[in-house]
């Protein structure tokens, strides 16, 4: 299961990456981590005819903190995120799914960007991103633009980021006060991707919801918010009986895919229960956060 | 290493001499081979389940900087001699036998049916090299089910069979069948299917074929469980004579029945090796190993059981068809040992059986630990399910039906002894070990709360050897060779045909032999793994803890004769009077007599000597099994059921095993544990999944999903006093027991957590999505 | 292209691999140190774990390019002159292993894990180790071994 021939460049700096991206186009692929694009090339199912490996381009690593937003170098090694104290205290849902992700062994190469930029509906990132409506900076030859979660995932393994562009940062909003956070997820083992994943946040202020966000993977081609549910909820006080009827709102409409671990009817049956669980442990981080402050 | 000051080391826990290299590195395994010159080869493989092959073109591949060679289906005939699978033939199959080629010729006939072989400096240019092969194929009717294969309209796979039925339908009858079921109070059917799943071991097939032109000798590096089988394998297809080839193992990653023999990718890769005339390495990747290597279990059972009231199993009337894949493997020869083993250790009065083998575009039927495994696996089934067809306990309906020890000892109704078998106090250790009316207890208090637990117990005895039978006293394939000799350096050499892979031998024949003998553990040298040195063996069938075992103690006992006799003449006293202690040979009662077992070695290599004193200190052992004897022992299994999402935990498993005598109480439990682990696997994660149109699903590890640190829980394993039944050999076989009875445990704990339910289980394979199917089939009624 | 230099085991190595080439075929290949075994080569069974920079990674997912400038441990370079070191030795007392495929990727696995969790307990253990897959053991005489290795060193700590 060996690598078929690619020829191989190692820019230092954004600029040569963009450069060398606006040469080749779709027939380059960016190397990140690793650890999702090295397999496709050993399975020889992905056949670009550059590899540009930008992990020598050291600006594009690094967590920093600004305006109610905490910034994540697309290089960023999702252990070094993993282990960040400002992940941990602004951005909870991320430090929530991040040891979730594979194994250790994957984490010390695999990077925030290229996950996100990889976009498996199934993986934990892009359900975070998109239940916390995150930023996607990319740069290209005609400068940055920053694409919103919502119109980043497009369709199965794909973005919107353009040939010639290279995502740089992913911005996450500072979770606000009151928040509590769960990653739930149904794998068949412990560290396999999500057959179900819920990404959830809800605020609490006094007692009542006032902003709840969930995110699902593995129901679709693409992380998929469960609007609907979301808006039953904002206003109202937690209760189980809340929790089933959000559930229930947000599943009704899935058409789930089916695969070798689970049939479509699976997932979504599956994709309730973890809504269910998703909810009650966000409301109880919520408490929990609460009383800590008290 | 400091010397082990033990008395005795059978019995003891003593450390491996294998894991000073496995833990640093240095094993040396297939592909760490390296010889001047060598190239590696990679196959194209067919992406067709079924077609015929109309043209295949190399000569791109042959053009491309750095291949060396490449060789269609036809060249291969060319090369090699046309003939029967060597292992069938080993095994003395006399069914019929498909006819095909080493490389796909006219046809292919599972997805990743090797059609060509490409030659190259690197295995990354024969996998390019493998690209611009071109085949053409025309798709034929894929036959992917049993169903169809027996369909007289299925397209038969192989042309000179006529048709997809591998072994004919044969019926036997053990008992008074007829009369039996008349007479049962009750009388039901029951379907199950058991699903195909595999060996995977963590190295998977591989050799490096060295030909020597100059000699004429053909070396074979192999991973295999006999070297001397594969050697006759190699010998046989390259049309040599057998003493010009070689096969050679060193450290083996794991096999678990799949490495036996010579596999067709392996007899090409020798042939290219003597056409080109340089040492040709082919090491199988992931997806090869799981797509073509083998697969093992696909079998389903329509079985009548006839029962009394109070739970007597009186009777079992069994069609069993088995879905032997495509090319030949174990598959024809599975149903005869299933029907054999299939009354098991309980008091079955009649059985009637009959199979039918067939051949479908998949993968081949492997031997795969326990390849048998099917027998337990619905035996134990049936009784849960006749359990609560009566309204009985499981547990004590084994109880009622196991056979109880007896003299002379009941049989089987098949025929073999149940001679010192301990099902009862195995079923009566896990009693004690698993309370079960405060399980139960815990159980209703769960089920109250929404969480659903359940308890399951099964029970299996191996043949490993079997009992000493009045026709033949030898062990499953035959008697157990060894050649033990004394050095001059003091060390008891044993040359076993044995080939660990993962057992342990090279220390517990050492254990076995040190004590015998007399030497310190490290005075004693295994030596496996080269055609050359080591008489005929195979590891498998669990035969090794008992032949070799065996031979071992008796050979260690008759190589100390031969050294005593000859010191007894070095130093002028009787035999009689000399004792070998701690590699010392010394007169009874005068430690100043002792003399170096090294340095006798040394006398006795410096002749002459008078014609009557025997100075070769070298005996060449066999052992015919002794009184053999059954393995076996009673799982149990506590699981807990999310219905939510249908994930199935294990919570807790204990063992009750008896396996003989133990040569070493770790390497037992590691044996157990890791069967265990594989049928854990089987039941929760892995399938060799198909497709209706024939294509593999299952060729990644991310679609075959093995079991891990996180799924196989504590494994309390109870060790049973044995029944002694020989006078010296009573060590028993234990590699596959753990293999056979975890997937019956397992999920006879599945269907107890979802009684609440109705659910009825009739299939191994219990995914999450299948258990919420089965509990929504049971609410609708279904 | 251009030659690549890395240190291993404490030595400086250098070598010119095509890009595509994994870090694990240019451990084997090129550098002879056939202790990392390979399993799968798409980053599921763990059996290529080796240590780069001071962190667990599977060889077979980078390329050997990738390593240019790093600092790698395989398991030939755990422990001076073919001895065995305090993991390796309790893994021995354990009987950690069966056919050995598997051992080096969980030993460096291990290694990595310890250094950074000297006083994980059974579960976390089993969690770490759950990326690494064995076929002969069922695992808890691996478990067993680890967890042996951090009482010891526990033990050993003044």
């Amino acid at each position: 299961m060996k690598l078929p021939p690619v020829e191989y460049e190692a820019p230092t700096t954004v600029a040569d990456a963009i450069d060398l991206l606006a040469e080749y186009q779709d027939e380059a692929s960016v190397l990140a981590g690793g650890q999702s694009l090295i397999p496709l090339l050993a399975l020889r199912l992905a056949r670009p005819a550059v590899l540009i490996d930008i992990n020598g381009i050291d600006e594009l690593s690094g967590v920093s903190a600004a305006d109610g937003w905490v910034g994540v170098g697309a290089m960023t090694r999702e252990y070094v995120a993993e282990e960040s104290q400002t992940v941990a205290d602004a951005v909870p849902l991320l430090a929530a799914a991040l040891p979730l992700i594979g194994h250790e062994a994957i984490r010390s190469r695999g990077t925030i960007g290229g996950s996100l930029a990889h976009a498996d509906p199934a993986a934990e990132l892009p359900a975070v991103a998109r239940a916390l409506d995150a930023e996607f900076v990319v740069r290209g030859p005609a400068g940055e633009r920053v694409i919103p979660a919502a119109q980043w995932f497009e369709a199965y393994l794909t973005t919107s980021r353009q040939p010639d562009e290279l995502l740089v940062e992913v911005r996450f909003p500072a979770a606000k006060q009151g928040t509590g956070t769960s990653f739930q997820e149904v794998a068949r083992r412990h560290g396999d991707f999500a057959i179900v994943g819920l990404a959830a946040s809800l605020v609490l202020s006094g007692g009542v919801i006032s902003d709840a966000r969930l995110a699902f993977a593995g129901v679709s081609d693409v992380p998929v918010r469960a609007a609907a549910a979301e808006d039953l909820l904002v206003g109202e006080r937690p209760s189980a009986e809340l929790f089933d009827e959000a559930a229930r709102r947000a599943t009704e409409d899935l058409d789930p895919p089916a695969d070798l671990h689970g049939s479509s009817d699976y997932r979504k049956t599956v994709a309730a229960a973890v809504a269910r669980r998703g909810l009650r442990a966000a409301a109880d981080s919520a408490n929990h956060g609460a009383s800590e402050r008290q | 290493m400091a010397a082990i000051a033990a008395e005795r080391y059978t019995g003891a826990s003593i450390k491996r001499s294998e894991d000073p290299r496995i833990l640093t590195g240095a094993g040396r395994y297939v592909d760490d081979i390296k010889l001047p010159g060598m190239l590696h080869a990679a196959f194209v493989r067919s992406p067709m389940a079924h077609a015929r092959v109309l043209s295949v073109d190399v000569s791109a591949a042959r053009e491309l900087p750095g291949v060396v060679a490449a060789f269609t289906g036809a060249d291969m005939e060319a090369m090699t001699v046309p003939g029967p699978d060597a292992l069938m033939a080993l095994m003395g199959w006399a069914g019929p036998m498909p006819e095909f080629t080493l490389l796909a010729t006219d046809k292919v006939r599972f997805v990743g049916d090797p059609v060509a072989i490409v030659v190259a400096e690197s295995r990354y240019l024969a996998e390019d090299g493998c690209e611009l092969v071109e085949v053409d194929y025309e798709d034929l009717p894929p036959v992917v089910d049993a169903a169809f294969a027996l369909d007289p309209a299925s397209p038969p796979l192989f042309a000179n069979l006529g048709d997809n039925i591998a072994r004919p339908h044969a019926r036997s009858e053990f008992g008074d069948v007829s009369a039996t079921f008349a007479g049962a109070d009750l009388v039901t059917d029951f379907h199950i299917d058991v699903h195909r799943h595999q060996n995977v071991p963590m190295e998977g097939r591989g050799c490096v074929a060295s030909f020597d032109a100059g000699q004429g000798v053909m070396t074979i590096y192999a991973a295999t469980q006999s070297v001397h089988v594969t050697k006759i394998a190699v010998a046989m297809r390259l049309g040599m004579e057998q003493d010009k080839v070689r096969a050679v193992a060193g450290d083996i990653g794991g096999s678990f029945g799949l490495k036996i023999g010579a596999s067709r990718e392996e007899l090409a890769a020798a042939a290219a090796s003597r056409h080109v005339g340089r040492p040709v390495k082919w090491v199988e990747d992931r997806g090869e190993n799981l797509s073509a290597s083998g697969q093992a279990r696909e079998e389903s059972f329509d079985v009548r059981a006839a029962v009394s009231n109070d739970g007597d199993l009186l009777g079992l009337d069994v069609k069993m068809v088995i879905d032997t894949g495509s090319y030949p493997g174990m598959g024809a020869m599975v149903p005869g040992i299933v029907e054999a083993m299939f009354p098991g250790p309980y008091k079955l009065a009649a059985l009637g059986f009959e199979s039918t083998a067939v051949t479908t575009n998949k993968a081949c039927y492997v031997a795969y630990r326990g390849p048998w495994a099917s027998e337990t696996f619905v035996r134990e089934r049936v009784l849960d399910l006749i359990a609560k067809d009566l309204g009985l306990d499981p547990f004590e309906i084994r109880l009622r039906n196991a056979a109880p020890r007896t003299d002379p000892p009941a049989s089987m109704i098949t025929g073999r002894p149940l001679v010192g078998v301990t099902t009862l106090e195995a079923l009566e250790r896990v009693a004690q070990l698993v309370d079960f009316p405060a399980f139960r207890r815990r159980q209703a208090e769960a089920r109250a709360e929404g969480r659903y637990l359940g308890i399951g117990v099964a029970t299996f005895i191996e043949a490993a050897p079997g009992p000493r039978t009045p026709e033949a006293g030898s062990g499953p394939m035959g008697n157990e060779f060894m050649r033990l000799q004394l050095t001059e350096d003091g060390i008891v050499v044993l040359f076993t045909g044995q080939m660990p892979h993962g057992q342990s031998h090279q220390t517990t024949l050492a254990q076995i032999a040190a004590d015998e003998f007399g030497v310190p553990f490290e005075q004693v040298r295994v030596v496996v793994g080269d055609t050359d040195v080591v008489p005929f063996g195979l590891t498998g069938g669990s035969r090794s803890a008992t032949m070799t075992g065996g031979v071992a103690l008796h050979g260690a006992r008759q190589l100390k004769a031969k050294v005593l006799d000859f010191a007894a003449h070095l130093m002028e006293v009787s035999p009689q009077d000399l004792l070998i202690t701690d590699g010392n040979v010394w007169v009874r009662g005068d430690p100043a007599t002792a003399i170096a077992v090294s340095e006798v070695a040394r006398r006795a290599a410096s002749g002459p000597f008078d014609g009557d004193v025997d100075a070769k200190l070298e005996v060449e052992a066999a052992f015919d099994g002794g009184e053999g004897g059954w393995s076996g022992g009673t799982h149990c299994a506590i699981v807990d059921v999310d219905v939510e999402t249908g994930i199935v935990t294990v919570e807790r498993y204990v063992a009750a095993e008896d396996c003989g005598a133990l040569i070493n109480p770790a390497v037992v439990e590691g044996q157990i544990r890791g069967g265990v682990a594989q049928g854990i696997g089987a039941v929760l994660l892995e399938r060799s999944a198909y497709a209706e149109d024939g294509s593999f699903q299952s060729a990644t590890f991310m679609d075959y999903l093995m079991p891990t640190a996180c799924d196989v829980p504590r494994i309390e394993i109870e060790h049973l006093e044995t029944v002694p039944l020989d006078a010296d050999v009573n060590f028993r076989g234990v590699g596959e027991g753990g293999m056979i009875v975890a997937p019956p445990t397992v999920v006879n704990a599945i269907e107890d957590a979802l009684s609440p339910f109705g659910v009825r289980i009739y299939e191994q394979h219990l995914p999450p999505a299948r258990i919420l199917e089965l509990i929504a089939a049971a609410d609708l009624g279904g | 292209m251009d030659a690549i230099t890395m240190r291993v085991n404490g030595a400086t190595c250098t070598g010119s691999p095509e890009a595509r080439k994994t870090l694990a075929d240019f451990l084997r290949d090129d550098l002879n140190l056939t202790g990392t075994h390979i399993g799968c080569e798409h980053g599921v069974c763990g059996a290529c774990t080796v240590i780069v920079d001071g962190r667990a990674v599977r060889s077979c997912l980078m390329l050997a390019v990738q390593a240019a400038g790093t600092e790698v441990t395989t398991v030939e370079g755990l422990a001076p002159d073919g001895g065995l070191g305090p993991l390796q030795q309790a893994m021995w007392d354990s009987h950690s292993f069966q056919c050995g495929f598997c051992t080096p990727g969980f030993v460096m696995q291990a290694t990595a894990f310890l250094s950074d969790h000297p006083d994980a307990d059974e579960q976390q253990i089993r969690e770490a180790l759950s990326g690494n897959i064995c076929r002969c053991t069922g695992y808890q005489s691996i478990v067993d071994g680890v967890l042996l290795a951090a009482q010891r060193n526990r033990q050993a700590q003044p």
